[in-house]
């Protein structure tokens, strides 16, 4: 579905992605797991446009690598960017109707779609986003991604900032909009939450991709439980 | 929605019986002038500026591209008064699309820095061009449109009324149409706003072409109405800074705050300016013309509206984050 080989990107003279190949296949969910300063956050924003990169990527068979961040999301990836990023000021649904905006023929069956993953947000319609909890938080930058009906949905550090019990709520419907059929490249630092829902994983170190394997495989590789689960 | 309809109809019923009331006042008629000028002024930089969140600092720079192209068409041509108009909405969105194309392509405050630059080189351009009457400035000493009588003020009153009242229009739709919660996505978070696929370079540039152009039409009907422009008068670092504060005493991002804001410092200026508090304590006998209060205060708070402005703008800015408009509707958004 996505294809990326040597793919370099960075910002200013300051090189960040050294030659990174990937692949991301239709369904699948794959994680990307790496150190603070991996080069991870870089990568996805490399995919969706905001940083600009060179290399080969394609996506659908289409290259991608030149188009701007609008027409990306127009081709059907969307980015869920770290930190959550929603609009503070605007309502609940006021923030995924803007998630809406590029196909606003689909917003009703998506909304119920998104309202069923997330019943929290259905019960809070016209609360503003920014009086919400991180958790809620997160789900609501989640569903606004997911209203732009995307092929493939990249999320950043979804458990970013939340406690276990959420981190676990929110992976769990990670899981579900996989299995309706959206495909899902995953950053996180939380390695054992992300790799054991993941069909496949990368490990990506300064900039590079050091290890690649089944989600089973890397969890139980010597130098990811030594690196990242302190085991 | 449709409330908000309701108010801008009732208002523009209301503003428009005024001069029946009013009969021959040109004092009072020339304040409310004033009112419904930098009202529209206002309004116009806050769709850029309160709905896409961009501050623009150099909106004398569009009102004075209207103000100039109108004077110089009337007194060099006889091209009829609204096809002037149009030439400085066209001169004031062409200069809108220049700065955004290029500066938008930047991010935070860089556009609020560029905007000043591009408005200070209109000025200096204006003020060195032959065309443009250089330092002296555009006398249009011969005008007519249709039978208006354009030495009263009601035609004016009526332009800026209209003009006020379009502006609101056009505020009220775009802020609820798809471009408007486009703006406002990148208001609140431009990344965000990028990744939901939002063009963010493409709708800048209209929000600030929208509002360049309103602002031109403030500029012309000014030009026409006084007769008389120069650069300090139309293309100030002054006046574009007072469109700022207008905005953001009554409410930055609110359809009301702007006219609110207008209705609050030019009626404020001119009380400051004619020594209003002055007269008053005279006039109920506390002290007498010749005391020395009423001199301090005629030799000095008379000077001071400028002061004055400054520290409503502190108070407001530390006190009401949101204006006047937020200490009433905490709540509601428009």
């Amino acid at each position: 579905m996505l294809e990326i080989r040597n793919l370099n990107a960075g910002y200013g003279e300051m090189p960040v992605l050294k030659s990174v190949s990937l692949s991301v296949s239709k369904g699948e969910i794959l994680s990307i797991v790496g150190s603070n300063g991996a080069g991870k956050s870089t990568l996805l924003k490399s995919i969706s446009g905001v940083v600009r990169a060179s290399g080969s990527m394609d996506f659908l068979g289409a290259p991608i690598v030149d188009l701007k961040p609008h027409e990306i999301v127009r081709r059907g990836i969307v980015h869920v960017p770290e930190g959550r990023k929603i609009f503070p000021e605007l309502t609940v649904s006021e923030n995924l109707r803007m998630g809406a905006f590029l196909n606003p023929q689909h917003y009703r069956s998506r909304i119920e779609m998104v309202f069923d993953l997330f019943p929290r947000l259905a019960e809070r319609p016209n609360q503003l986003g920014g009086t919400m909890s991180g958790g809620e938080q997160q789900m609501l930058a989640i569903a606004r991604g997911l209203m732009g009906d995307p092929k493939l949905l990249m999320l950043d550090e979804p458990s970013l900032g939340l406690s276990p019990l959420y981190a676990e709520t929110v992976f769990r419907s990670i899981g579900e909009i996989n299995r309706n059929g959206v495909t899902v490249l995953l950053v996180e630092q939380n390695v054992f939450l992300s790799l054991s829902i993941s069909n496949r994983g990368y490990v990506i170190e300064t900039g590079s991709v050091v290890l690649t394997g089944s989600g089973q495989e890397l969890l139980e590789n010597p130098q990811v439980k030594k690196a990242f689960l302190g085991m | 929605m449709t409330k908000q309809w309701t108010g801008i109809a009732t208002f523009a019923a209301l503003a428009a019986s005024v001069p029946f009331f009013l009969g021959d006042n040109p004092y009072i008629a020339d304040i409310l002038i004033t009112m419904l000028m930098m009202a529209a002024l206002a309004s116009a930089w806050n769709i850029v500026g309160g709905y896409a969140g961009q501050f623009s600092f150099g909106h004398a720079a569009y009102f004075g591209a209207g103000a100039y192209t109108t004077s110089i068409l009337l007194t060099a041509s006889s091209i009829a008064l609204p096809l002037c108009i149009g030439a400085g909405i066209l001169a004031a969105s062409l200069i809108a699309l220049l700065t955004g194309a290029i500066v938008f392509r930047l991010r935070g405050h860089y556009f609020a820095l560029a905007s000043i630059a591009v408005a200070e080189i209109v000025r200096l351009t204006a003020h060195n061009l032959e065309i443009t009457g250089g330092a002296q400035g555009l006398l249009i000493t011969d005008i007519t449109f249709g039978n208006l009588d354009l030495n009263s003020k009601e035609p004016f009153y009526f332009a800026m009324l209209f003009l006020l009242v379009t502006t609101l229009a056009i505020s009220l739709l775009v802020r609820h149409s798809r471009a408007g919660y486009f703006l406002l996505a990148i208001r609140e978070d431009q990344d965000a706003a990028a990744s939901l696929g939002i063009n963010l370079y493409l709708w800048k540039n209209m929000a600030l072409v929208i509002s360049a152009a309103l602002a031109s039409v403030a500029g012309s009907i000014y030009a026409v109405y006084i007769r008389f422009i120069d650069t300090s008068a139309v293309l100030s670092l002054r006046l574009s800074i007072e469109i700022i504060l207008t905005t953001i005493i009554g409410g930055v991002g609110t359809l009301w705050g702007p006219v609110l804001g207008a209705a609050l410092l030019v009626s404020l200026a001119e009380a400051l300016r004619s020594n209003l508090a002055g007269e008053l304590l005279v006039n109920s006998g506390i002290i007498t013309e010749a005391s020395p209060i009423e001199s301090f205060l005629k030799n000095n708070l008379a000077h001071a509206h400028v002061l004055v402005y400054g520290i409503i703008t502190v108070l407001c800015i530390l006190n009401l984050p949101k204006g006047i408009l937020g200490l009433f509707r905490r709540k509601q958004r428009t």
